[in-house]
Parts: C-alpha cells; sequence; structure tokens
C-alpha cells in the first residue's frame, strides 16, 4: 500500500522512514554543551581582574558573532554531510585521510582537554569554594579551611578532578539511557541554580550586599570593618585600575566568551540522527548561541547594579593577586558572592550547585566526544582494533572509553600540579583544526560537486557563490581571528615557546601516528586508505 | 597497490547493503571488485527505492516537483540532472502531467503499479550496467532482497546475467558453504518479508540443515544478532518517531532472537548483516565475526566492509565508505 507523503511524492511501505531528534532536543544537546554557568564564571573572574579596560558587554557580543560565523559555517557542513563523527565525517570527504586523522585527532584531544579542565574546574570553581562559603556563613572555620586549602589546593584538585572524571566515564560504560538521565538531571539542576542566582540578584539592592559582605568579610580581612570600600582601595593601591574601555584588552576578553561558546556546534557530531537537519541544526546551534550570549549580558547587568563594577574588578584583582588584607578567603565567584552577599546557607547551596551542574555537564560529555571518534578511526583501521570494541551488554565501547579516561587523568594531573599547559592553550589547536575544516568547505561546493548539489542548500546562492562557500568564508575568518586573538593572549592561551612546541607538536604527533598506523596495517595486509577512498564509477 | 588483493590465497568478499534503490550506489558496488580486490561481491538486501517523486509539467513549461520537502520548480535544462540526483539517492522520479499527478494521487493501486513498473526498470537497467562490468573483473556476484523488497523483486534479480540470487539458498564459497535470507523479524512498519521470531528460526534452521559443517558457513542473514552492536537503532514510541531523552535519541535492540541463538549455536565462521542503517560495526559472538556495515545509501555513499579469509577462518574485516 503506498502513501501520499506531503504534497508530491508518494511513498510505499518500508522501514526507517521515520528517524528524527527534535529541533527542541538539538537546542537542549548544544545549551548544555555552552556551560552557561562556566562562562559566566570564567568573564566575570578573569575579566575585571586581567583584561583592565575590557568591556564585558562587547567582548561577548563579538565572541557570539564570531561563533554565529563558525556556527553557519558548521552548519554547512552537517546540512551537507548528515552524518553523526564531527570534522572527521567532513575531512575523510574533503581532504587528504592523513590531514583528515590529524584535524580529528587534535580536536577531540583538545576536548578531552576541555574535560579535564572541567573537572579541574568543578573542584576549583565549584565545590571548593562552596565548601569554603558555606563554612563561612555557618561560621564553621574547620569547614571553611578545608574547602579554601584542603580542596583548592593540588591534591584536593587532583582528587575531586580524578573522581569526576572516573563517574563520567563510569555512568557512559554503564550505557547511554544512564548517561541522558544524568545529563538531563544536571541540566535541570543547573537551570533551576541559574534561575536561583539571577533570582536573587534582582532581590538583592546594594545596600544589601554592601552590607553582608562587610559583615562577613570585616573581621576576615585586613581592610577595615567596611570590606567592600576597603578591598577597592587596596586593589587599587596594588596597582588594579580602571582605565576606561580598550579595544585590545576588549578582543582578549572575549576568547573567555569564545571558549565555551565552540560547544554550541557540537551537535555536528549528531549529524545523522538528526531528520529535518536544516532547521534543527539551525536552531539547536544559533539559538544556543544567542541564548547564552542573552543569558550572560543580563546576568553582567545584574551582578554590576548589585555589586558594583569596581569592586567586582578589585575583589577578583586581590584573590588572582594575592593582595595583602583584601584576597578573600574563598575565591570571589560572583555566583559565590551573590550567595554571601544574600548571607543565606539555602541559596549559596542552591547556585554552587546550579553552577557545578553547568561544569558538569562539561566533563562526561567531553570524554563521549573523543570516545566516538576513536571507535571510528578505529573501524576505519587507523587506530588499533580492541579500540573499537563495544560491550554486548551495555553497548558501551569500554576501551575507548578507558583510554579517554586515562587522557583526561593525565591532563587533571598536569593541570593540578604543573604550570606546563597554559591555561587554555588547547583551544589555539582545536580552533586552528576548526578554520582548517572551514577552509576545506569554501571549496567544498566546487571540489565536490556530486555530494553538494544533493544537499538541501545547495540551491542558495549569495551574491553568486554557494551559501555553503559564503558562510565557510565567514566562519574562516572568525576562527583565524580567534586563533590569533587567543596567539596574542599570552593569559589565556599566547604563543610562549613551550605553548608553540604543545601547538606544533599536536599536529606533528598526529600525523606520525597515521603513519605508524598505515605502515602497521600496510604490513598486515590492509590498505587502511581504502576505508575513505571513493569507488569509481566505469 | 591498491587493487591488488592481499596474499594470493586469501578469499576477498566485498559485502555491502540496503542501497534502497541509489543508482550511484549499486553502480559503486558493482565497481568495488576490482577497485578493493575482491573476488566475491554480496549486495544484503533491501535493493529497492521507497519513494516516487513525481516531475509533473507545468503550462509554462516547468516543472513542478518535490525535493528534501519543498517544493521546486525546475526549468526544461534542468530536468536531466535532478532526475539524476534524485535516482542517485535511491527515489524513483517520474515525469507526468498534473491530470497524471492528480489521478495517482487519488489511487493507492495506482500508486502501488508505478512502484512496480519503476522498480522493476531500475532493477533491469543495473541488470544491463552490472552484466559487461562482472564479466570483465571475473568476480563471482551475488544478491539478495530484503525484508523491504517486494517478493516479485526475487525474480528480476533472478534474471539477471552475472548476479545471482541467493535468496533462502545455500551456496558453496571456496570451500565454505553460505546460506542467505532477506526475512526479518517483526518490525514496526509491517513491511514485506517480516515474521515472528519462531518462524524466522525454522527458516533458518531449514538451510542449516542443508550445510555440512555449520561451524565452515557464512549466515547471511539480513535482520542482524538481537542485542549487539550492529542493531542498535533509535527507540521509536507509539507514533514511529524517535524517542529522546537529554537531547539525545534513546537506542534500542532490534535485532533478531533467533538470528542470535543460531548463531551462539553453529557458531559459523562469519555473519553478513544489513537491516538497521545506524548499526555499522563488527561484532563478535563467540568465534562468529559479525558485520553490518551500516547504510548511507542517500549520500550516494556505498559503506561497505572488505573480508579477507584465510583457511576458511576470517583474517580481517575493513569498514569501508566509497
Amino acid at each position: 500500500m503506498s502513501t501520499l507523503a506531503g504534497e508530491r511524492v508518494f511513498l510505499r511501505k518500508a522501514s526507517g522512514l521515520i528517524k528524527s531528534a527534535s529541533n527542541t532536543d538539538v537546542f537542549i544537546y548544544d545549551i548544555g554543551l555552552v556551560s552557561i554557568g562556566l562562562g559566566l564564571g570564567f568573564l566575570l573572574f578573569f575579566g575585571p581582574a586581567v583584561y583592565l579596560g575590557g568591556n564585558l558587554y562587547v567582548a561577548t557580543i563579538l565572541a557570539g558573532l564570531a561563533m554565529l560565523a563558525v556556527g553557519l559555517g558548521m552548519l554547512t557542513w552537517t546540512i551537507t554531510i548528515p552524518r553523526s563523527g564531527g570534522i572527521y565525517n567532513f575531512g575523510t570527504r574533503s581532504m587528504w585521510p592523513p590531514l583528515a586523522f590529524t584535524l580529528s585527532f587534535v580536536e577531540v584531544t583538545s576536548w578531552l582537554f576541555y574535560g579535564a579542565f572541567g573537572a579541574v574546574y568543578l573542584a576549583q570553581l565549584g565545590i571548593a569554594p562552596a565548601v569554603t562559603a558555606v563554612g563561612i556563613l555557618t561560621g564553621n572555620s574547620g569547614l571553611e579551611s578545608f574547602g579554601a586549602v584542603q580542596l583548592a589546593g593540588h591534591w584536593g584538585t587532583f582528587i575531586i578532578g580524578t573522581t569526576a572524571l572516573i563517574i563520567g566515564a563510569i555512568i557512559l560504560s554503564s550505557g547511554m539511557r544512564r548517561f541522558f538521565f544524568v545529563q538531563k538531571v544536571m541540566f535541570t539542576i543547573a537551570c533551576l541554580g541559574t534561575l536561583v542566582f539571577l533570582g536573587t540578584l534582582i532581590a538583592l539592592s546594594r545596600g544589601d550586599f554592601l552590607g553582608n559582605f562587610n559583615s562577613l568579610m570585616g573581621h576576615r580581612l585586613g581592610v577595615g570593618q567596611d570590606a567592600y570600600h576597603g578591598v577597592i582601595g587596596a586593589a587599587s593601591k596594588a596597582g588594579w585600575h580602571n582605565p576606561g574601555y580598550d579595544w585590545s584588552r576588549t578582543l582578549e576578553l572575549a576568547n573567555w566568551a569564545f571558549l565555551p561558546l565552540i560547544g554550541a556546534a557540537f551537535s555536528i557530531s549528531i549529524g545523522g540522527e538528526i531528520k529535518q537537519v536544516t532547521r534543527g541544526q539551525t536552531i539547536g546551534i544559533l539559538g544556543a548561541v544567542i541564548g547564552s550570549v542573552v543569558v550572560w549580558i543580563v546576568s553582567f547587568a545584574l551582578i554590576f547594579h548589585t555589586m558594583g563594577s569596581n569592586f567586582l574588578g578589585a575583589v577578583t584583582y586581590s584573590n588572582l593577586n594575592a593582595v595583602h588584607g583584601a584576597s578573600t578567603p574563598v575565591t570571589p565567584y560572583p555566583t559565590l558572592l551573590t550567595g554571601l552577599g544574600a548571607n543565606s546557607v539555602t541559596l549559596t547551596i542552591l547556585i554552587a550547585l546550579g553552577f557545578i551542574g553547568w561544569i558538569w555537564l562539561w566533563v562526561p560529555t567531553q570524554i563521549l566526544y573523543p570516545t566516538r571518534a576513536v571507535v571510528a578511526w578505529s573501524l576505519d583501521r587507523v587506530w588499533p582494533d580492541v579500540m573499537g570494541r563495544v560491550n554486548e551488554r551495555t553497548h558501551t565501547p569500554i576501551p575507548a572509553i578507558a583510554l579517554s579516561l586515562a587522557g583526561g587523568i593525565t591532563f587533571v594531573g598536569m593541570l593540578a600540579f604543573t604550570t606546563f599547559f597554559q591555561l587554555v592553550i588547547f583551544i589555539e589547536v582545536a580552533v586552528l583544526a576548526w578554520a582548517i575544516v572551514l577552509l576545506a568547505g569554501v571549496f567544498f561546493p566546487y571540489r565536490r560537486p556530486d555530494i553538494y548539489e544533493k544537499s538541501p542548500i545547495a540551491r542558495i546562492k549569495i551574491a553568486g557563490l554557494p551559501v555553503m562557500t559564503v558562510a565557510c568564508g565567514l566562519g574562516t575568518i572568525a576562527a583565524f581571528l580567534f586563533f590569533f586573538d587567543l596567539f596574542f593572549d599570552s593569559f589565556a592561551a599566547g604563543h610562549a615557546r613551550h605553548s608553540l612546541e604543545v601547538l606544533i607538536g599536536w599536529f606533528v604527533g598526529a600525523f606520525i601516528i597515521y603513519w605508524i598506523m598505515w605502515f602497521v596495517r600496510r604490513r598486515q595486509g590492509v590498505k587502511i586508505e581504502l576505508a575513505f577512498k571513493e569507488i569509481p564509477i566505469e | 597497490m591498491l587493487r591488488k588483493r592481499a596474499t594470493a590465497d586469501d578469499l576477498v568478499i566485498f559485502f555491502a547493503t540496503d542501497v534502497h534503490g541509489s543508482d550511484v550506489c549499486f553502480k559503486k558496488f558493482i565497481n568495488a571488485g576490482k577497485f578493493y580486490g575482491a573476488s566475491v561481491l554480496i549486495l544484503g538486501g533491501d535493493v529497492t527505492g521507497k519513494m516516487v517523486v513525481p516531475v509533473v509539467e507545468q503550462p509554462d513549461g516547468s516543472y513542478l516537483t518535490s525535493f528534501a520537502g519543498k517544493e521546486a520548480r525546475l526549468g526544461a535544462g534542468e530536468l536531466q540532472d535532478f532526475e539524476r540526483r534524485i535516482a542517485d539517492m535511491g527515489f524513483y522520479p517520474k515525469v507526468m502531467t498534473e491530470n497524471e499527478f492528480q489521478e495517482l494521487r487519488a489511487s493507492s493501486e495506482r500508486q502501488d503499479e508505478l512502484f512496480h513498473t519503476l522498480t522493476a526498470e531500475r532493477l533491469a537497467a543495473w541488470g544491463e550496467y552490472a552484466r559487461p562490468r562482472l564479466a570483465e573483473q571475473a568476480v563471482k556476484c551475488f544478491a539478495a532482497p530484503g525484508n523491504d523488497d517486494a517478493f516479485w523483486v526475487d525474480d528480476v534479480l533472478g534474471s539477471s546475467d552475472g548476479i545471482e540470487l541467493l535468496e533462502m539458498k545455500v551456496v558453496p564459497l571456496d570451500g565454505l558453504e553460505m546460506l542467505t535470507t532477506g526475512w526479518s523479524n517483526e518490525t514496526p512498519w509491517k513491511t514485506e518479508r517480516e515474521c515472528t521470531e519462531p518462524e524466522l528460526k525454522e527458516r533458518i534452521l531449514a538451510m542449516i540443515g542443508e550445510i555440512a559443517e555449520p561451524g565452515k558457513a557464512i549466515f547471511n542473514i539480513h535482520v542482524p544478532p538481537y542485542e549487539t552492536v550492529l542493531d542498535q537503532c533509535p527507540e521509536l514510541d507509539e507514533e514511529l518517531r524517535p524517542v529522546h531523552r537529554g537531547g539525545n535519541p534513546v537506542m534500542t535492540s532490534a535485532g533478531s532472537t533467533a538470528v542470535r541463538e543460531l548463531i551462539e549455536k553453529y557458531q559459523p565462521v562469519l555473519g553478513l548483516h544489513g537491516h538497521i542503517h545506524e548499526g555499522r560495526g563488527i561484532a563478535k559472538i563467540g568465534r562468529t565475526v559479525c558485520v553490518n556495515p551500516g547504510s548511507n545509501y542517500s549520500e550516494g555513499v556505498l559503506n561497505g566492509s572488505l573480508i579477507r579469509l584465510k583457511d576458511g577462518q576470517v583474517r580481517d574485516v575493513q569498514l569501508t565508505q566509497g
């Protein structure tokens, strides 16, 4: 029995005709990976303290616009090649396989680094300050010290970070249903925590905040009972100042908004699971960018209204630079300052839980992303076969998860005990990989018209050029601009010698791995290049 | 050199499945022997397409049609290119008048007839395409239907020179024996060849009875074994829409318990499967290597698996995307 589908095609009874992730699902997936809370923490902590003269609003909007351009480019890729697996699929269809593998390798190891980064910040931005704040609010000096000294220390960070990664890996190993359930719960907690945070800021007047801050910190800091103004004074003496608007610092500050916003395009990794790929990915990617930027901007306005921009700059500067008498015992992330300012244990815990929820959303997903790639490499024979094995009971690739976990723990150790990695050096590596893939997208409609002409966007032209060429062109420009922005931002990433060694070494190492596997497979009689080559039609 | 066999005494099989009418995928399949150095080509089930795309002539000389869920108007010069693209995606373009379109729209019987005609034409054209090329390559080429294919498809496939129809048969293959069926367990779509698990078990057992040593056999069964990486697909709700949690599709097993049970019991050398397009992968059940290359037919990409056997054992499996 045949049926009429839509207006002008006929379908027959056959399997698999419906397969889609809804537009809302894609949006949730993407915005969850932006980690609104972590972005807020970065921007409001590093911004006023390190990037003097940097304007948070402008920086965030600039990063949002750049990510929109990158997102549009990736959108055209995923619409044209709607398959799960991210840039590995795009690369193997458009460029030399060793280069495609290299880009995929550096990309997924970068995301793994950010999984570790999230795990470290779960300790340093989430749990340790929350415990310290609760200690302060309840007058429990033991708890206060435990949070500030033990949990925030090297070993505390390493243990919490490693535990978070292990829990994430166990959840992933036990099956995707459990993973999705946990992510949904944490997403709900994160959203509720954010609402409590924003609601508290709306309800809290400057006077209330000042009074509560002074009563809690007046006897703890060495700047007098009026700790609020004392911190501003001490920080100013130590070198903090507000020089007014500075374009170059604003551009550098934008790096901290761009970093979490990259998560908005992560739905390219599930492209094969979205039926209305054009609409779904557009809503998912662009919606996540715009939604995150709006939440951040609203939060900035409320924070500045309640705490004052000078105070925020001074208190974060004092903490980062250990200004004598003005460095708060708890790391002054705005979320915790809000809880302290409200003088409420309950609100502090709820806000902190929300913040922890946002950070958590990064951790297992950043293990999952490399895991999917590792399995794909194994199936293509560019990675050891054992890494592609899937547990028959849980249907999860346990060896690949274990490998990702080992990599993640190594990164946590490096971040907790050494200063080898500049804060976000790996973002340079990932952004460069994405920039190259976007650049390949500029030429894709001309190099592979056989594939591109099947795309739903093939007929759309802008100024006579294929829309993919234009979107990927804009995305390439944005990605390279941010690569250089990071390159010249010595606080976030920079180009110190060891940073460059990491950057270059990662690409070269991945390239060498490909050729080692090529050689090993050749000796086994397997030609790995066959996995990607298109069969010629004669 | 890419086009050499791994070693002279290896049996190299190229297996692809679920091409669902894609013209370009079938042509790639026929050329795969030469490209990959395979001596045996096996096309798994679900060879026919699912959709007719009417291209309706308009009074002004243009053509009105649908593409990717949207109406599209084509000029006369664009028609041939559009038809080729649609055929490569596995669909059947059909130029018609507005009256013909409206008549077809009103009659499901006439739509069935149209499907039959267009499907038979495409299969016949594939046979014509394959014959000289297979003769030149000197490869064995086998094909089988799947649960989505009508029963008359067997006759068309079986009449193609150079392609041997496998359905419900046991054939010798380089010292091994291979049984084949396109029947599946029950699906939500109530397709042509599906049955209950006990019935499926009986069908396969009937063929196993013809095999001298099941432990040295290849089970070419369209539906994959239950609870493996090969049978994972999105869970559907009552309206056949995928279930999502946390923004991600919930996956479930849709394979056959009967197929799993028989593989566990008889431990064939190799299991060749398809049916679940998302289930691309390799699984081991005991000593049996089971393969599902998956399918991306609508993109014109031929997913396949290159299987090397030596002394009756699987030496290597490589998944390809050609």
